[in-house]
């Protein structure tokens, strides 16, 4: 036994925290659920920094006063830091919310993924032709919808 | 996955690259290789891979046994998708204008060699579900020869998980499993839903006790991949909704299973049985009884000269 024989292992093939931030990282035909669910925990992520952000703006009276607090808001008109920054929270808390209320409806009251099924050609399970992907394609018209509205009324 | 039932019958581009990822555990070294295959119509990516091995490549490494989609064991990642190689043509991934397919071995499987990858995590995931039905009367199911009584609308909701064959390609699909390895997955979670549906199956409470865990049903967030890559329709995605939908009813204690199926009663009598009408004889006007009580002597050996 001269040379030590090299241990073989096993290589770990997991993509890890990238297939929560990467639709794609897989390339699933027909599955615009996964590009919900990428969304959903971005949008997730970035809601929660928002929020913090948010406490500590609320905060801002109570250290420089209420009339340099107000004088300060009246100027957030047309494009500024300020309304580019409302105008992105609301874009992501319209999906997240819209999204929302489709994952209540098909994880907690299981409706929506449609009846259980023998297989027949194309073969296409249940759940990927129930009302849940209309409701999906819904969230996707009404965020576009309500977003672009938001822009309105924040930049207009 | 939708399946085009006409994709064996395309004509395949004439010679098809094949983009195959190779890792050696013993160096620890990942790489990819490229074998010129010459085509076929209806050539699968099974044939064309066990063609590498046989011609340009005999070091290639893969697994596969029945080569029709029944064993489950040739999953691999073809053109960024999970699927079953034997059930993959070659027309249906590579075309004239692309003659390119990549094969990858699956993902959040660890990789043995090449494109074999070990199951034993996965296996062991499915083995603590307790794939099987229980009873509480346990010679109900050792003496064998008892049968259940189950409607068809019953076996109607059950019947789509039944046909799962462990092929993993849910597994690798997932999302979640890719980023949690103790997630129990689309596949064991969707045998538990399977026999918590089962009318036939007695351990449902405890089946549902199982797995209000962390690893269980709350981890899935309905990507619905597992559903997009099935090779058998099992549909993941839904048992796992519903199975955490009935946790939470049962958690309530809003839910009840509807009904355990009562063992079947041996029949009290026999009918005699009744004469086939002409019309279901095999051969018009051919008499059945008269063939039987003397049968027609075949001429083998004129048949054969």
């Amino acid at each position: 036994m001269g040379e030590e024989r090299v241990k073989a292992r096993a290589l770990e093939n997991r993509p890890g925290w990238i297939a929560s931030i990467n639709p794609w990282v897989l390339k699933i035909k027909n599955n615009p659920e996964r590009v919900a669910f990428v969304l959903h925990r971005v949008t997730g992520v970035l809601m929660a920094l928002i929020i913090m952000a948010h406490i500590f703006v609320t905060g801002t009276p109570a250290r420089v006063g209420w009339e340099a607090w107000v004088e300060e808001i009246s100027k957030a008109h047309g494009i500024t830091a300020v309304t580019l920054y409302f105008f992105f929270f609301a874009g992501i808390a319209w999906f997240h919310g819209l999204n929302g209320i489709r994952l209540i409806l098909t994880e907690f009251f299981g409706v929506c993924i449609g009846k259980p099924e023998k297989p027949k050609p194309p073969y296409l399970a249940p759940s990927l032709k129930a009302c849940q992907r209309r409701l999906l394609y819904l969230v996707f018209a009404l965020w576009a919808v309500l977003w672009v509205l938001t822009g309105y009324i924040v930049f207009g | 996955m939708t399946f085009d039932p006409k994709a064996a019958t395309k004509e395949p581009p004439k010679k098809v690259v094949f983009r195959v990822k190779r890792y050696n555990p013993e160096t620890g070294k990942t790489w990819w290789d490229e074998y010129e295959v010459e085509t076929y119509r209806g050539m699968t990516v099974l044939d064309a891979l066990l063609k590498i091995k046989e011609e340009l490549d005999h070091t290639l490494v893969l697994r596969y046994s029945c080569r029709m989609g029944v064993c489950g064991s040739c999953g691999m990642i073809i053109n960024g998708m999970p699927r079953l190689a034997c059930q993959t043509q070659v027309a249906e991934v590579a075309s004239e204008a692309r003659p390119v397919v990549t094969v990858e071995p699956l993902k959040n499987h660890p990789v043995v060699r090449d494109l074999l990858t070990d199951f034993t995590a996965f296996f062991d995931k499915h083995r603590s579900v307790k794939p099987y039905t229980i009873r509480k009367n346990k010679e109900e199911l050792e003496t064998g020869d008892m049968e259940f009584l189950m409607t068809p609308e019953e076996h109607s909701e059950l019947y789509e998980y039944t046909l799962c064959i462990a092929c993993g390609l849910c597994y690798s699909a997932c999302p979640v499993a890719a980023s949690d390895e103790r997630f129990l997955g689309p596949q064991a979670l969707t045998y538990v839903w399977r026999y918590v549906a089962d009318p036939r199956d007695e351990a449902w409470q405890e089946r549902l006790e199982a797995v209000d865990t962390e690893e269980g049903p709350f981890s899935c967030h309905f990507a619905a991949s597992c559903s997009a890559v099935c090779p058998k329709m099992v549909d993941p995605a839904a048992a796992i909704q519903r199975l955490r939908s009935a946790l939470i009813k049962y958690r309530m204690g809003l839910y009840k299973k509807k009904k355990i199926a009562r063992k079947a009663e041996p029949p009290k009598e026999f009918k005699e049985r009744k004469p086939l009408p002409p019309e279901a004889k095999l051969v018009e006007g051919a008499d059945l009884e008269a063939l039987e009580k003397e049968p027609p002597e075949i001429p083998v050996d004129s048949l054969l000269s």
